[in-house]
């Protein structure tokens, strides 16, 4: 009885050690990761706080000014652009769920001829290279009058966005059994209510995740703002450019440009990091 | 607190028919029960009923109104999913108050936690109130549909094998409170299920379905001794009805049944004999129970020799197959039975029970005092 108690008290102790030891090594494992992962987000603010005479010494030590963000952020008109990265970014996203959430649950509940073959039709919108079909949108945005407008910038990016929040949205859609709207209709509850009260908390992680992809798609887009506008309209991509000067670049104001560029990005995949990874992955809402 | 009624229903699937010209008539108050093999048109009609499906051709009317065109939520039914149909992200207690939040059947909270406790404690799944769907074993969320549903007072309750995912015991006690809660409440409940149990013990009548269209329509006692054809004779009754073959001999103005291969003709209750005379067949299937057989380990007179080919003790019974050359005669034996296999034995066949049928078609001819059997009182089943 005695020793049977012993036993079981250092049986215990190790494996208390044994899971003591494995959540270090997977701690480690995990710094190690983070530290390679952060790295790049890291030289980059190190770079933005150097001079250009400094940029290229290898040793550690400069001394750090604020003079690349004093060009940058005041100098030129970079708030501008970022501004207009946002509205014609975020309201391709806004449009593409608003048209894409019930295209994809069309494509999910309904059965009409040829409709896997339009499914496919729009996912095909990603296969083609932008700069192979720029040019004849080029010209017919020019004949009417979309070159320069944001509506024309939006427009042209659903097809970078479009897609991918369909086909999302859609296998979430399909996840979720008839049976259940069959109910809620049951229950009392609209076709309205259904929607909003059933199955939207149900397709949330999904639709989340790949809006935010489709708003990174939209927000880094560089051929098509570089082809289809340039006087009105200035997206971040292209006004980064303007840091590349023909006899020198400026890596300190690049550097600032960048990290201005992917600040909203990083944000919002901290906010909504929880459905972000869940998000992807099917299967999260069996009941 | 509706009378259901199905005129003439016909639903397709593509070119599929689940319901062929289907009518039906569900009284106020009445607890029916569909019953059928896998794919028979069952949970079909449910939703035909509920306005989830929609019938090709045909009317759907509650309370005489035809209803048709009017959307589901708009007629007040209310139905457990075989499926179960829970809402994921909601705990047990919000999905059984959703159709009390809903805009048409809005109620106070007060009143909305007052009928949740009521419905789980009789669920027994008051513990569980905040879990969510994926949290539950099927059983629990069986019950947490079956609570759903309860908790309205609708026009007709539809239930699609509300009970099929509970153990036996908790099954048990579940048909007898559905059964209170039934006549307690006055509310008429359509029924699915293909357990033969339940049907019997809960119905008022039962629709026997088999691909798209109604075998036959009548009381669990109905079903059980006058079965319209063989089909439903072997949906009913554990073990399944025997059905072998049997050939009418007519001797000095004597009708007498040879079957079994037997030497010695089966004699016939008398209004069987002239019913069998008046359909004028040779050949007719005889349809016996297994509590309608006896069994001896020694030779009786009269008595059919075969030899034990199964002996299978469930409980409070034993199922015994007995070989007679080559058609096996199913019995029941007392539970305290033990045989051993090929060993010869000695059956009886109760000829006032058997049911007859057409050797081709399989319809039901006659059998001793049909009229008199279904009246019977008190269910107490032979086997």
């Amino acid at each position: 009885m005695h020793t049977q108690m012993e036993w079981k008290e250092t049986s215990v102790r190790k494996s208390q050690a044994l899971s003591a030891v494995a959540s270090l090594a997977r701690n480690l494992g995990l710094t190690l990761y983070a530290l390679f992962a952060l790295f790049p987000l890291v030289w980059m603010v190190i770079c933005s706080l150097k001079t250009d005479a400094e940029m290229y010494n290898t040793v550690f030590r400069f001394t750090p000014t604020l003079s690349n963000y004093n060009a940058v952020l005041l100098g030129t008109d970079y708030f501008n652009a970022f501004f207009q990265n946002l509205i014609v970014a975020g309201g391709a996203v806004v449009l593409t769920i608003v048209a894409g959430v019930p295209a994809a649950y069309a494509l999910a509940r309904y059965d009409f001829k040829k409709k896997e073959d339009l499914a496919f039709q729009i996912l095909s919108f990603k296969f083609a290279p932008e700069i192979l079909v720029i040019l004849p949108i080029f010209t017919i945005f020019q004949k009417i009058g979309l070159y320069d407008t944001y509506f024309g910038l939006i427009w042209v990016y659903q097809l970078i966005t479009m897609p991918l929040v369909i086909w999302v949205v859609r296998g979430y859609f399909e996840e979720i059994s008839v049976e259940i709207e069959q109910a809620a209709q049951l229950d009392g509850y609209k076709w309205f209510d259904v929607f909003f009260k059933i199955l939207v908390p149900l397709i949330k992680p999904g639709l989340v995740a790949s809006a935010l992809l489709a708003f990174i798609f939209a927000w880094n887009s560089f051929t098509f703002p570089l082809v289809l506008s340039g006087f009105k309209i200035q997206t971040m991509t292209i006004t980064s450019l303007r840091y590349i000067a023909s006899d020198t670049v400026h890596y300190g104001q690049v550097a600032v440009a960048a990290l201005v560029a992917v600040s909203p990005e990083i944000l919002a995949c901290l906010f909504i990091q929880k459905h972000l990874v869940r998000g992807l992955s099917f299967g999260a809402v069996k009941g | 607190m509706a009378r259901i009624t199905l005129e003439n229903i016909t639903k397709k699937y593509r070119e599929k028919a689940a319901l062929i010209d289907l009518s039906l008539d569900v009284a106020d108050n009445e607890f029916f029960v569909l019953f059928g093999p896998a794919g028979a048109g069952k949970t079909t009609l449910l939703k035909t009923i509920a306005g989830i499906e929609f019938p090709q051709e045909g009317r759907v009317k509650i309370d005489g109104r035809v209803v048709n065109l009017v959307e589901p939520m708009y007629r007040n039914v209310s139905m457990v999913f075989e499926n179960y149909a829970l809402y994921p992200h909601m705990n047990v207690y919000d999905n059984i108050a959703s159709p009390m939040r809903s805009r048409l059947y809005r109620k106070d909270e007060a009143h909305i936690r007052e009928q949740v406790t009521r419905v789980t404690k009789m669920l027994r799944i008051d513990e569980l109130l905040d879990r969510k769907p994926n949290q539950l074993s099927n059983g629990q969320r069986q019950r947490v549909a079956i609570g759903r549903c309860l908790v309205r007072s609708p026009n007709v309750f539809l239930m699609d094998e509300p009970l099929a995912h509970l153990d036996a015991k908790l099954r048990h006690f579940m048909r007898g409170e559905l059964k209170e809660m039934q006549s307690a409440f006055n509310t008429t409940t359509i029924y699915v299920t293909h357990d033969y149990m339940e049907t019997m013990s809960l119905a008022d009548r039962i629709a026997v379905l088999d691909e798209g269209r109604i075998r036959q329509l009548g009381t669990s006692l109905e079903m059980y001794y006058t079965p319209s054809d063989e089909f439903v004779a072997r949906l009913f009754g554990e073990p399944e009805i025997n059905i072998f073959d049997g050939e009418l001999e007519e001797k000095e103005g004597v009708l007498t049944l040879r079957a079994l291969g037997q030497e010695e003709p089966l004699p016939l209750e008398e209004d069987v004999a002239a019913a069998l005379r008046a359909a004028g067949r040779g050949k007719v299937h005889v349809g016996l129970r297994g509590g309608d057989v006896s069994f001896r380990f020694s030779e009786e007179p009269g008595w059919i020799r075969g030899s034990v080919y199964t002996n299978e003790p469930i409980g409070n019974k034993v199922i015994m197959v007995v070989d007679v050359r080559g058609t096996q005669i199913y019995l029941v034996a007392p539970n305290d039975t033990q045989t051993e296999i090929d060993r010869p034995v000695w059956i009886g066949l109760n000829m006032k029970n058997a049911i007859f049928f057409e050797a081709e078609s399989g319809q039901y001819i006659v059998r001793h005092d049909a009229e008199g059997v279904c009246r019977k009182r008190g269910k107490t089943w032979p086997s």
